[in-house]
């Protein structure tokens, strides 16, 4: 067993560091594309960086419209895309 | 008790200054770690003159009578009587302080233009890129370019060259000689040649050759277009397609007003168009018992913001206020005139638009269904384009897009966006989302 922390991102695991937020593992993974916009199904990422433009809003744990450029990451979340 | 909100340049030197007396000080900030945007590390800070931000942090991590209230969103604020209580969230949690004096510090963000693709991943702020690099270890992207305008461009490209990305290219719309315009704040502020020999040396050591007069005006499944613009901002021709992970483009900063706006704090426009708080010679807002340091009273960097931070500290803990410290603002405000004067933003940004591209990041809305709600509809100003579109209606408040809709607006009606329309459009009824659920849960009153 690794010491690794992960959680899921649309069921994938992602593994990421102490203190990183979410949008930042996910992007050190190379998954740039966090979520799809809800008419247009565009694909958007991180923009502003710092919790202002909510470009980079996901689902954690259930909980809708979650900053993840924000959030730290935690090991076992689940984290998803949604709509 | 004296409440500074936000722990960056200008909020740390404000709790600094009033602690000395022993007055009681919360700190309240959103972040882990002190710093702000501005001072973002993870370990200890990086950059020009860093030393100063952990010596600051030091100071005020040692200050018995300061408290760090740390991860803490603030959302409102209200007057009580004579107190002024600040609601904020902290993991998830509603709670609330209440204080005779407030300091507000909230700082800025990156001021963003609309361009064909900008709204795809790949694109994003300088301070985003800058983020990402410092806050959190991870490099955006492997080949990337650094745009828009502005002396913050330096840092962001020569840290991300540090970290080990290539930069393909560092763009900015303006020619240096628009230095020309502001001889006298140069002589006065000689201290900033040497920053600027220190990026000069950084971007050598690197291999990046800033190129100026030029932007981004498309970015498009990796490759990105560098055209050439004239003062106005109009592209003369199309350059070249360089390809790249990541462009970093960013256009100034823009003040948070929300929370002063909500406790009623005058504000006018700036000499580059921003909305700002009026502030008196001791930063005293129009409201008795708040002041207003840093960005918020006009956006001037960090040597500014400590200045402004610790003037307000003083007056806010019934200090005196050295003569010295108010010319050394002066000094540093005759700088920050400079900034605005030698980097403009213009109005041939609207041409780079395409009728399909996004304005309104939130809401989806493109530029076409602006234009046609002013030329069809029959709207006037923003707020009927707004109520049309919903351009500036989604979950940012309006803070991303809302200063480009006045402008293109404007340029479609012929009519110069008004004092008014522009403070209007900066404000907004709560600082920071929250949950029907949290709401109800509290005693809160909006």
């Amino acid at each position: 067993m690794s010491n690794a922390q992960s959680f899921a991102f649309n069921g994938q695991e992602i593994e990421f560091e102490e203190g990183q937020s979410i949008a930042a593992a996910l992007i050190n993974c190379d998954k740039r594309e966090l979520r799809s916009t809800r008419f247009g199904k565009e694909p958007r990422s991180i923009f502003c960086g710092i919790g202002i433009c909510f470009d980079c809003i996901v689902v954690i744990n259930g909980v809708s419209n979650q900053r993840s450029c924000l959030i730290e990451a935690h090991d076992g979340m689940k984290v998803e895309s949604g709509e | 008790m004296i409440i500074v909100i936000g722990a960056g340049p200008a909020g740390l030197a404000a709790a600094l200054a009033a602690s000395r007396t022993g007055t009681e000080v919360a700190l309240i900030d959103s972040a882990t770690r002190m710093g702000g945007q501005y001072w973002r590390h993870r370990t200890s800070v990086t950059g020009y003159m860093s030393e100063r931000a952990d010596l600051l942090f030091s100071k005020v991590a040692a200050a018995e009578s300061i408290t760090h209230i740390s991860e803490a969103t603030v959302w409102s604020a209200e007057r009580n009587g004579d107190m002024v209580k600040i609601n904020y969230l902290q993991g998830g949690i509603e709670n609330s302080l209440v204080g005779e004096k407030v300091i507000l510090a909230t700082g800025a963000y990156d001021r963003a233009l609309p361009f064909p693709g900008w709204d795809t991943p790949g694109s994003m702020t300088p301070g985003a890129a800058q983020s990402l690099l410092k806050g959190h270890g991870v490099l955006p992207g492997q080949k990337v370019i650094v745009a828009g305008t502005g002396p913050f461009l330096l840092p962001v490209a020569t840290g991300l060259a540090e970290s080990g990305a290539e930069i393909v290219g560092l763009f900015d719309a303006n020619s240096p000689v628009r230095w020309s315009l502001s001889l006298r704040a140069l002589i006065s502020n000689v201290s900033k040649f040497f920053e600027l020999i220190y990026y000069a040396r950084a971007l050598k050591k690197h291999g990046i050759r800033p190129q100026f007069g030029r932007a981004i005006t498309a970015f498009k499944d990796g490759v990105a277009t560098v055209s050439r613009i004239d003062s106005r901002f109009a592209i003369v021709r199309r350059q070249s397609s360089l390809q790249a992970d990541v462009v970093a483009v960013g256009w100034g900063f823009l003040p948070d007003l929300s929370l002063g706006g909500i406790l009623g704090c005058a504000q006018k426009i700036d000499s580059d168009g921003t909305v700002i708080f009026s502030v008196d010679s001791l930063q005293l807002s129009s409201q008795a018992n708040i002041w207003i340091a840093g960005e918020a009273t006009g956006i001037g960097g960090a040597d500014l913001s400590l200045i402004e931070g610790e003037i307000a500290g003083l007056a806010a803990s019934n200090q005196e206020v050295p003569h010295s410290l108010l010319r050394k603002r002066a000094r540093k405000q005759l700088f920050a005139d400079a900034l605005k004067r030698s980097y403009p933003v213009r109005d041939g940004w609207r041409s780079w638009l395409l009728p399909a591209t996004t304005i309104c990041r939130c809401e989806e809305v493109k530029l076409e269904e602006i234009t046609d709600s002013v030329s069809e509809l029959g709207a006037e100003d923003s707020r009927t384009a707004k109520l049309f579109t919903r351009a500036g209606m989604g979950l940012c408040q309006g803070r991303m897009c809302s200063r480009n809709v006045s402008d293109i607006v404007s340029g479609v009606t012929g009519c110069a966006v008004s004092d008014t329309e522009r403070i209007a459009g900066s404000n907004r009824p709560i600082a920071a989302p929250i949950s029907l659920g949290q709401l109800s849960d509290g005693n809160i009153r909006l």
